[in-house]
């Protein structure tokens, strides 16, 4: 699970601990990632933290090889990091913040997807894939313009690869989440009309739970009850976009 | 005399590939006081893309109005299994195709501030149904979708206007054909000629006859993919 030292990776990473799984938080800092692995298993629940950068090929090898030499094999894997939501104008975006964002999200995607396939192959019906995408990969964004294609691609890596591992049984699928992330919030206490905005578009009229609203979502997925789910963005944001 | 592109000047990139041609023929069945093409090669840097604006603005005596984006890099179209695509592939065909685009929206905005203008992306629809042994081709042209739509979001007040127009993926040289994605047959025969049926798509949203129209993917594929 990478992106788990906070935020919605640590919600899932949570609700799959705590339905099981022995979960990896791939965090890019150990002051975030090993707090997190540490109440997990506080709770009896197995985790542990490894240190990882998405956007470094050798760092996420790394990550893919300590997994396997911990747990035995890897059958789910969940690319939620992502660092770059900063607001902008498109036709000011310079080159750094375009890599900060295509670094992680889509670079990342690519990473965790061809280093984790030969463990999702000899995991067969059980491998999954979830990327952690967005409603603005699909509606595209005014504040934070270039979030928009960086969370389409990753829509369009599972589709794809859906389509190219679906013979093997391996599933791939994206989850578009709206909760209670720092991001999220540290939004809101910036901007108090945006959360004002986003709740009364909200069809349930709150801000989903990390663990509790987003983390089953991730679960169902990753679990044999979503193994004919395929290919798919599931959005979970208590209805409020409704595109698809 | 039908002419919805008259006193627009235009530029289309992509134009060294027979869809790119084909299409800039089409457009200047539309009127145009000026259309010219670029190839993709010439597009690669932002410093390449800003002369390349710069000199079709000149040819075409006055700021471009109209941008019609189809340049991407020849090796986005070779299909390859997931497992065999390494960084140098991947850096060639995400990062080859996304940041051209973004500089080409960009030198667009620079050419039709204050003025208006529209921004049409070739975007064909298989990025949205998705194919197998083509992840970085469709992640690339998805990334293109959606740059397109917050383009549109945020510079509507700009009266810059930003659309797609989807194809059906033989116009791609990707080998993948409308029957990969879909059961029915196109309902209007496919894939469609590029200057009769899909040019008139492209010149209708580059016209001030789609005025109110921004942030839409239109398919003109004849009518395979219909989602939503």
């Amino acid at each position: 699970m990478t992106g788990a030292g906070q935020g919605v990776g640590e919600g899932i990473a949570r609700a799959c601990a705590a339905q099981g799984a022995n979960v990896v938080i791939a965090a890019r800092r150990a002051e975030t990632g090993e707090p997190v692995a540490a109440s997990i298993r506080e709770r009896g629940d197995e985790a542990v933290c490894i240190v990882t950068d998405v956007t470094s090929r050798d760092s996420m090898t790394a990550c893919v090889a300590e997994t396997i030499e911990r747990y035995g094999g890897l059958e789910v894997m969940v690319h939620n990091a992502y660092r770059g939501a900063a607001p902008h104008r498109l036709e000011e975006l310079d080159v750094e913040l375009w890599d900060r964002n295509s670094r992680t999200a889509v670079w990342g995607s690519y990473y965790s997807a061809v280093l984790a396939f030969p463990h999702l192959r000899d995991a067969g019906a059980r491998g999954r894939l979830i990327l952690i995408t967005s409603p603005s990969g699909v509606e595209g964004s005014v504040n934070i313009p270039i979030y928009s294609p960086v969370k389409a691609a990753q829509r369009a890596m599972a589709k794809s690869l859906s389509r190219e591992w679906g013979p093997l049984g391996i599933t791939v699928n994206c989850i578009a989440p709206v909760a209670a992330s720092p991001a999220l919030m540290g939004a809101f206490e910036q901007n108090p009309v945006l959360e004002e905005r986003v709740t009364a578009r909200t069809s349930l009229r709150r801000i989903g739970d990390l663990e509790h609203d987003i983390g089953p979502v991730a679960v169902f997925l990753a679990s044999g009850d979503g193994g004919y789910v395929t290919g798919q963005t599931i959005v979970c944001d208590g209805g409020s976009f409704m595109g698809l | 005399m039908h002419r919805p592109l008259d006193g627009k000047r235009v530029v289309v990139t992509g134009t060294e590939r027979d869809f790119g041609r084909e299409l800039l023929d089409g457009v200047l069945g539309g009127g145009p006081s000026h259309a010219s093409g670029i190839a993709t090669s010439a597009l690669e840097t932002r410093a390449q893309v800003d002369v390349q604006l710069a000199a079709a603005a000149e040819r075409a005596r006055g700021p471009v109005d109209v941008v019609v984006h189809v340049a991407m890099p020849e090796v986005a179209f070779e299909a390859i299994d997931f497992a065999e695509v390494d960084d140098a592939r991947w850096e060639a065909v995400w990062e080859g195709t996304m940041r051209p685009t973004l500089f080409v929206l960009q030198a667009a905005f620079r050419e039709m501030q204050g003025r208006g203008g529209s921004i049409v992306l070739v975007t064909p629809t298989v990025s949205m149904s998705g194919a197998e042994r083509l992840v970085p081709y469709t992640v690339a042209v998805e990334g293109q979708r959606l740059l397109a739509k917050s383009a549109a979001r945020q510079w509507g007040p700009d009266g810059i206007r930003v659309n797609c127009v989807a194809p059906a993926p033989e116009h791609s040289a990707v080998g993948v054909e409308s029957t990969a994605v879909s059961l029915a047959p196109p309902a209007l025969g496919g894939p469609g000629d590029v200057v009769a049926d899909i040019a008139p798509v492209v010149v209708w949203l580059a016209s001030d006859a789609a005025h109110f129209v921004t942030g839409v993917t239109v398919c003109a594929d004849g009518g395979v993919w219909m989602a939503p």
